[in-house]
């Protein structure tokens, strides 16, 4: 188990770095520079920012300067979108909500689309079973800015009414309804097939026939012995729906003008503002590789098979 | 035995089950001699009913008709690729032709009277003021005094109307599709004048047209980076398949580690990074590449890029867990005796052996992929103008939501019945293909 | 496997001096079990009837899709969609099981009769301790008891099919018990409750030859101690002699021949059984001997012939073979065979007494 877990931060850690490495590398060959603005600055003014910003030092001794600031945390500051604020006290402002759309959508998702998963595989090739698999599929046909901005088209109103069309953190609950249901559809359906496809596999095991064999009842065969083992399934695909769910999360914050990190990113590789490109990207990389290696973790501990094999592969 | 028998009747010769313990007596005392001759071989061989036996591709193909969803798919993305590709052709429009006059049309339109009655309570006040004063003078037959003039402006400018109640209460019915005034004068005048079926953008280019260029821009980008996807994923799951040991164990912690970079950020960067670099390098000569970028645009290159880069990895590992299973079994021990080289094997045993599970993946890639370029379109970093795609005309309607809805509905829809057909047809082949996976 | 049988007999002998409970355990009548698929229906089970006695032992012989554990699924009702009984009965101590209701079949199930399966490594619910599933299997059918009470039936059943270190072993996962032992643990859980009839569906198949003999040991000496009846599904003639004390050997969905193991290995009468003989390995062979294999495949059941279902695979095939099902043919104490070969032995033995 800690020989697993180490060697899955060691994976993580590797991970993180090669994404910094690629950010930077890329950011870099990205032409224009972050002074362009409407007004082109004398070439004078450009040298002397680059180099108080040390943009003027080869690339490499770049990379490992922001390295050596990474691990102090600090980020740099932001160039332009918020001239000379931390790239840190950025992030700290606007992940959270971010994170609190992403957290609800994520929670409706799994909620709903597990239970509806095994509806669907217990009633398999009846009609509930085909109208969830029609649904599932339709909702995983459309991207989240389709669905976002159609619910504002449809829906949308003024702050007063039910369903508001900016999201303003100041107009409470309500605000986060459209947003949180766009961004979490697409994860429902999908967790809703994937759980009906690993229950159905699960249903199909030859320990449900001994379950059945021992004379449990229906309920138990189902929820203690198939449920459990379809759940390790899902599991794995929730790593990669965090992440999803997440960069869903710029579409969405973009359509419904909400305040969040994902915007802002966007934003910020527009206005080719380095420090927080990177920043950002970073700290998104971090966010999405530590949430798969605590999914990691979580797997381990459902599924018993995997603390003995070697590295749990 | 015989005296046993003798003592049941079964009136239906033909009803004999093996499990009733009863012979059929009648049929017995009928026995011939001729009955108790050994029968040929050839009787025993026709003796068996054969199922026609059917090639594997007959075979799933056969499951595939039956599969009425994954027809309808199919004959949804036929529909789709007929107006991607033969539309444009019909339509004498151009994707980025500004029909000037025509701006902001609606997918519907007034006729040139009702237009003109709608003009006169919704156009400028002043117009309105001029031209009631005008109405008054003729009137009058002199030139008005100030008060006079007050008294008109008060008027004009308390009637105001609310539009929508204006053409309600005159009947007036909007028709469908859009045509500037300027084309319903020259309908009026004998001219034949192609509709603009889902109104005109700002600039006054046709929305169907642009439509259906960006489906089939779309629809090829999807189909594209599938076909790359699938050729370094099979070259490179087959290669790490077939050698195993050290070469798999590191060709698969690459894979890993792509696995786990969270890609879609890094399409982003990648996609803003590589089109500068892609245009000065479009613009640094006139070979080959650089007009293959022209012709492509540098931001579908540098889409392609991301593709080519991060999305193998799925099919790389399905494929090499596929050729892990298939090198073991025998007939490969055979090839291998007989002497065939490893790049012999691999394409003409191994890669056939699973080219089921491969049809699978790309086919189900497609969808991914339109997804995936929608996704950067409409965050600014895909398709841009004047090339459009669907994720592009998307976000360019955004701005205009709350009048010009129907700009980002029409081809959100389009997308969704797009991706929607490539799931469930890919669902269906995948069923028909290997009906093991059936759930 | 001359051992074997005297032993299977021995046993038999042994069993009636325990003066155990008399009559029929369990009579199959005619059962019929299809299988709709798309393609069409598949008659798994064409009309297959016998029946055991309290505390017997019978074996069901046959090869791979004859239909033995579709007959077995059907008895545990434990068949899934789209098989379906579609005819017969079945009639377990007097009462039908085919007529019980869902709950009744829940508390049927694993009580009066119980299973145990082919593949010991995917038959035990991997996320869940041995003990816990052992005592779960106790407790679905005895509500009242104690879990401490439960937990140390289980412990006593786990050391009773041969597994040390009880205490130990109940927190362990199935993954951490190799092959054999988890059959061992499938046994104990199949005999939990006590049931008067174990279904053993090829148990012996997935493991290697050693540990079968160790499992047939336990079985046999298990089914001594509890008396309970056991049908016993394999494809291996050597298990049957082993343990068995008759046969049933099923073909294409229907039973060939069955009769006592005496019968079966000293007075094959249907073809089927003589091929299946021969291709079984002898130890008392007298010198270098080919094993013969029996040629050919077996029949299509989607579209099953109206003649005798082995015909084309059958050395002594006829004409009248081709054309019409052979009737039972009694050939005394219990054993009877299908096959037309027998009947017209019977038509010659008449006329001869005709004549005579």
């Amino acid at each position: 188990m800690a020989k697993y877990t180490l060697k899955r931060l060691g994976m993580a850690i590797i991970t993180l770095l090669l994404v910094a490495c690629i950010t930077f590398l890329l950011m870099n060959t990205i032409p224009g520079s972050p002074w362009l603005t409407e007004k082109t600055p004398s070439q004078a003014t450009i040298d002397a920012l680059n180099e108080k910003y040390g943009l003027n030092e080869p690339e490499i001794v770049q990379l490992g300067k922001y390295f050596k600031n990474l691990f102090k945390g600090d980020m740099g500051v932001s160039l332009k979108m918020q001239k000379n604020r931390p790239v840190v006290d950025i992030i700290l402002e606007m992940f959270p909500v971010s994170a609190k759309i992403g957290a609800i959508a994520l929670l409706w998702a799994v909620l709903v689309g597990v239970p509806l998963g095994c509806i669907a595989a217990y009633n398999r090739g009846k009609w509930v079973d085909s109208l969830l698999r029609i649904v599932g599929t339709i909702g995983i046909s459309m991207p989240s800015f389709v669905v976002a901005s159609l619910l504002l088209t449809g829906l949308g109103g003024s702050d007063d009414s039910i369903f508001p069309t900016i999201f303003k953190a100041s107009l409470g609950a309500k605000a986060y309804i459209l947003p949180c249901f766009a961004l979490g559809l697409y994860p429902m359906c999908y967790i809703s097939r994937q759980a009906r496809s690993s229950m159905l596999d699960a249903l199909g095991q030859d320990y449900i026939k001994t379950a059945r064999a021992k004379g449990l009842k229906n309920s138990a065969v189902i929820f203690k012995h198939a449920l459990r083992n379809a759940l390790i399934p899902v599991i794995t695909y929730l790593g990669p729906q965090i992440a999803f769910t997440l960069c869903g999360g710029f579409v969405v914050e973009t359509v419904f003008s909400v305040p969040g990190l994902g915007r802002y990113f966007i934003q910020s590789i527009q206005n080719r503002d380095y420090p927080l490109i990177m920043g950002t990207t970073v700290f998104l990389a971090a966010f999405i590789i530590f949430m798969n290696f605590f999914v990691d973790i979580l797997y381990v501990v459902v599924d018993p098979r995997i603390k003995l094999e070697k590295g749990g592969e | 035995m015989a005296d046993k028998t003798q003592k049941t009747k079964t009136a239906q010769p033909n009803k004999i089950k093996f499990g009733s313990l009863q012979p059929d007596i009648e049929n017995l005392l009928e026995l011939k001699p001729e009955d108790f001759m050994p029968a040929s071989e050839e009787q025993k061989e026709s003796f068996i009913q054969n199922r026609e036996s059917t090639s594997y591709w007959k075979d799933a193909w056969r499951r595939l008709r039956q599969n009425k969803v994954s027809m309808v798919a199919l004959g949804v993305i036929i529909l789709l690729i007929l107006f991607a590709f033969i539309g444009p052709m019909v339509v004498p429009y151009g994707y980025d032709q500004f029909n000037s006059g025509a701006e902001n049309l609606y997918p519907w339109h007034y006729s040139l009277k009702d237009q003109r009655l709608i003009d006169s309570v919704s156009g400028n006040a002043q117009e309105r003021l001029e031209a009631a004063l005008a109405d008054a003078e003729a009137e009058k037959g002199e030139a008005l005094n100030s008060r006079e003039i007050a008294k008109i402006r008060a008027v004009v400018n308390s009637t105001t109307v609310d539009l929508e109640d204006f053409i309600k209460e005159n009947n007036i019915k909007h028709k469908a599709f859009g045509y500037s005034v300027s084309e319903l004068k020259r309908i009026e005048a004998g001219e034949k004048v192609f509709p603009h079926v889902f109104g005109t953008d700002r600039y006054g280019r046709d929305n169907m047209v642009r439509l259906m260029i960006g489906t089939r821009v779309s629809m090829l980008i999807g189909v594209c980076a599938a076909l790359l996807v699938l050729l370094i994923g099979a070259t490179y799951g087959s290669i790490s398949g077939f050698f195993g040991g050290k070469v798999d164990a590191v060709m698969m912690r690459i894979v890993e580690l792509i696995y786990s970079i969270p890609e879609v950020l890094v399409v982003l960067l990648l996609s803003t990074a590589l089109k500068p670099a892609l245009t000065t390098f479009q613009n640094s000569g006139n070979g080959f590449f650089q007009k293959l970028i022209g012709l492509l645009g540098p931001n579908l290159i540098s889409l392609f890029f991301a593709f080519g880069l991060l999305y193998w990895v799925t099919m790389a590992r399905i494929i090499r867990g596929q050729i892990l299973q298939l090198k073991e079994q025998e007939f490969i021990t055979a090839v291998r005796a007989l002497g065939a080289g490893s790049g012999r094997i691999i394409k003409k045993h191994l890669l056939p052996n699973c080219i089921g599970q491969i049809v699978v993946t790309t086919c189900l890639q497609i969808p991914s992929a339109i997804f995936l370029e929608s996704f950067l379109s409409f965050l600014g970093v895909g398709v841009s103008s004047p090339m459009t795609s669907l994720g592009s005309m998307a976000s360019e309607a955004l701005s205009g939501i709350q009048t010009y809805g129907y700009r980002l509905v029409i081809p959100a829809i389009v997308l969704s019945i797009m991706i929607l057909a490539f799931n469930l047809f890919g669902d269906g082949l995948r069923d028909a293909l290997d009906p093991r996976l059936k759930k | 496997m001359k051992n074997g049988r005297k032993k299977a007999s021995t046993s038999a002998a042994s069993k009636t001096a325990l003066g155990k409970k008399e009559g029929k355990l369990l009579e199959v009548n005619d059962l019929k079990v299809s299988f709709f698929t798309p393609a069409g229906e598949v008659k798994a089970v064409g009309g297959i009837s016998y029946d055991l006695n309290y505390g017997e032992v019978m074996g069901i012989v046959g090869e791979s899709g004859s239909g033995k554990s579709v007959e077995a699924y059907s008895i545990m009702g434990l068949l899934q969609s789209p098989g379906k009984v579609v005819g017969g009965s079945i009639i377990f101590e007097g009462e039908d099981v085919l007529a019980k209701s869902k709950e009744e079949m829940t508390s049927f199930r694993g009580n009066k009769v119980s299973m145990i399966f082919q593949n010991p490594m995917t038959s035990l619910n991997p996320v869940y301790t041995v003990g816990n599933q052992l005592v779960e299997a106790l407790r679905a059918h005895n509500k009242d008891i104690s879990a401490a009470e439960a937990k140390k039936r289980a412990a006593e059943m786990l050391d009773m099919v041969g597994i040390n270190n009880v205490e130990k072993r109940m927190k362990q996962y199935p993954h951490e018990f190799s092959g054999g032992m988890r059959q061992r643990v499938m046994i104990a859980m199949g005999l939990i409750c006590n049931p008067k009839l174990l279904i053993a569906d090829e148990p012996t198949t997935a493991l290697d030859v050693t540990i079968q003999a160790q499992i047939i040991e336990l079985m046999k000496e298990l089914q001594q101690k509890t008396q309970m009846g056991i049908i016993f599904i394999t494809h291996n003639l050597g298990v049957v002699a082993e343990i068995c004390d008759k046969v049933s050997v099923m073909y294409a969905g229907r039973i060939v021949e069955k009769g006592s193991v005496n019968d079966i290995f000293y007075k094959p009468s249907h073809p089927y059984t003589v091929g299946l003989l021969r291709s079984m390995p002898r130890v008392d062979a007298q010198e270098y001997e080919r094993l013969i294999p029996i040629e050919g495949t077996p029949v299509d059941m989607l579209n099953p012939p109206d003649g005798c279902p082995f015909a084309p695979r059958c050395e002594s095939c006829m004409q009248i073979c081709l054309k019409k099902m052979p009737p039972y043919v009694e050939m005394g104490d219990g054993h009877s065979s299908a096959c037309w070969l027998r009947v017209q032995e019977k038509m010659k033995d008449k006329e001869a007494k005709n004549n005579g």
